[in-house]
């Protein structure tokens, strides 16, 4: 594989339990450019976590690859390597109980050779995190405040954050999110976060990932993505046809009453020509938002 | 760090172990002198079965300074207590931490399972170490006390055959962590497999078994003054494929 990808995974597969029944994995194909900000969106149990793991060394894939900065993520020298370079927000802010904020900071920041003193001072003052209080006195969102500065001081160069706003109230989401984009704006990084809140994806990402059910669905660019998916809504006179469409890109069609609603992955030009050969009494074309494609390629139709 | 994380993680179990030996090694040593008063004028009695044949040979025993220290306390008292301690620091680790204790944390710093393991089981070994020793080193020093004496070389000997072989407890229990996401299921197996090998140790005394509890209570050293190299060297490998076979458990496990 080429080195054009800070993250970049094939095939990965990943099975768990007695007889690898359950599949988290099922053949996840990733690649995340440097310099982006990606969102990985998904439905709870969709295979974000395990995607996480596998590319920080803490799961095994059963096959495939997956390679951080092009080193092999399940090879234990390069996952140390991996991780030495990556800062790491946990969905549950698994932290040391038993030892105080300033215990926490002095226990992770002789790992990273390139731990920043400036970034700790900035972010104990912006976060007010007491330095002599136990992690287990601290409220969730001081929790995530503590997991933030000891991912964001380690001088990574690749953040992955998994739903890092899990469990925090809109304010707190808020303060988290802003200075999360401020202190990409000021680094050279890359940043790969877990989600399933579209609203923050929007806010933050330039290029996302949907999972489902262990495969990625949707990927590129979010600006491209709203660009190139259309939603065409067909009225006929009577009962919508139960049609097949040919056009490339079509990415789900429903049929309800005299409604006709197909989902394009390839913007609406082709699809809408070979639309009105249904004779429709009328056609409509509308742009979708994200949570529109993340609904409707998530979704399981009834 | 990783060392001070260990420390934080077992200083307590250490500290109450060390406390609870030191307070064992000083009562065995002051309440000689009432021990020696009530068995003074007794003859030694004749007891049939494993179980009297102790208590016959520890009256026996209790008639001298070394004797009474080693049958109380190195070969009872103090084994099963020290015993407790290093199975109790042998528990926990990554497995246990794996929900909501902060392994997901340490998995995500720049280090190797081998180094997080090695560093665990190197800050156990140290203090079960220390328990082992210090304890022991207290009889010489409280002897003078009852106008007694105890040579510091046959504490330090019997220290160090109860850590040597006692050490395939902690091991057991530091593998067992490695499987079992709860401290508690290890240790309660390490105390029944302890507590049947002692059984085992007094049922089976004259068959000619290796056996760890008489190498803990350094019994040899004592009746001989020889080392049981073998079964030290026994226990040692013991221990290191325990060790071995964590280290194993731990790298190819998914957290």
């Amino acid at each position: 594989m080429a080195d054009a990808f800070v993250i970049e995974t094939s095939g990965l597969r990943k099975h768990y339990g007695p007889g690898g029944q359950i599949e988290a994995l099922r053949g996840l194909d990733l690649h995340v450019p440097p310099g982006s900000i990606h969102g990985f969106l998904g439905r709870n149990g969709a295979g974000k976590t395990t995607a996480i793991k596998v590319l920080l060394g803490m799961a095994r894939p059963t096959s495939g690859e997956a390679r951080v900065f092009g080193l092999a993520a399940h090879v234990q020298d390069a996952s140390v390597e991996i991780r030495r370079r990556t800062g790491f927000v946990s969905d549950d802010k698994d932290l040391y109980d038993y030892m105080t904020v300033a215990e926490m900071i002095r226990f992770t920041s002789p790992f990273f050779p390139r731990w920043r003193r400036d970034l700790e001072e900035r972010y104990l003052r912006k976060f007010e995190l007491p330095l002599d209080r136990k992690v287990k006195a601290l409220s969730r969102g001081m929790r995530t405040k503590l997991a933030l500065l000891l991912a964001l001081c380690r001088g990574a160069e690749l953040l992955i954050l998994d739903e890092p706003t899990s469990g925090l109230d809109p304010a707190m989401t808020e303060e988290v999110l802003q200075a999360l984009v401020a202190h990409v704006a000021g680094e050279e990084m890359t940043v790969f976060f877990s989600s399933h809140q579209i609203a923050e994806v929007e806010q933050i990402a330039d290029r996302v990932t949907i999972i489902d059910r262990g495969r990625a669905v949707v990927t590129g660019a979010l600006d491209d993505l709203k660009e190139s998916f259309r939603r065409v809504q067909l009225v006929f006179e009577g009962d919508a046809p139960d049609a097949t469409f040919r056009t490339p890109g079509v990415a789900r069609v429903r049929r309800k009453g005299r409604v006709l609603s197909v989902l394009s992955s390839a913007g609406a030009e082709a699809l809408v020509d070979e639309a009105r050969r249904l004779n429709p009494l009328s056609v409509d074309v509308a742009p979708v938002t994200l949570k529109e494609i993340f609904l409707e390629t998530v979704t399981v139709e009834e | 760090m990783l060392w001070y994380k260990s420390w934080l993680e077992t200083r307590w179990r250490f500290v109450i172990g060390l406390v609870l030996l030191m307070f064992s090694a000083a009562s065995t040593v002051f309440t000689y002198p009432e021990v020696i008063k009530l068995i003074s004028g007794m003859p030694n009695p004749d007891l049939s079965g494993a179980l009297g044949r102790r208590v016959s040979e520890t009256v026996a025993l209790a008639r001298d300074f070394r004797g009474y220290v080693w049958s109380q306390w190195f070969r009872q008292n103090l084994i099963q207590m020290w015993g407790i301690f290093a199975v109790l620091l042998g528990t926990g680790g990554l497995v246990s931490q794996a929900s909501g204790g902060g392994a997901i944390f340490t998995l995500s710093l720049p280090a190797s399972r081998n180094r997080l393991l090695g560093v665990r089981a190197a800050t156990g070994l140290v203090e079960i170490l220390v328990l082992a020793i210090v304890p022991p080193l207290l009889v010489p020093v409280f002897s003078t006390a009852i106008g007694e004496s105890y040579a510091v070389s046959d504490a330090l000997v019997h220290g160090a055959c109860m850590f040597i072989a006692g050490t395939v407890f902690f091991s057991l229990a530091f593998l067992l962590s490695t499987v079992f996401s709860d401290v508690w299921r290890p240790a309660l197996i390490v105390f029944c497999v302890a507590v049947a090998v002692g059984l085992s140790d007094l049922v089976l005394r004259d068959l000619p078994l290796v056996s760890v509890v008489r190498l803990m209570s350094g019994e040899a050293y004592f009746r001989t003054g020889t080392l049981p190299w073998p079964g030290l060297a026994a226990s040692v490998v013991v221990s290191s494929a325990l060790l071995y076979a964590a280290s194993r458990n731990i790298a190819r496990r998914d957290f």
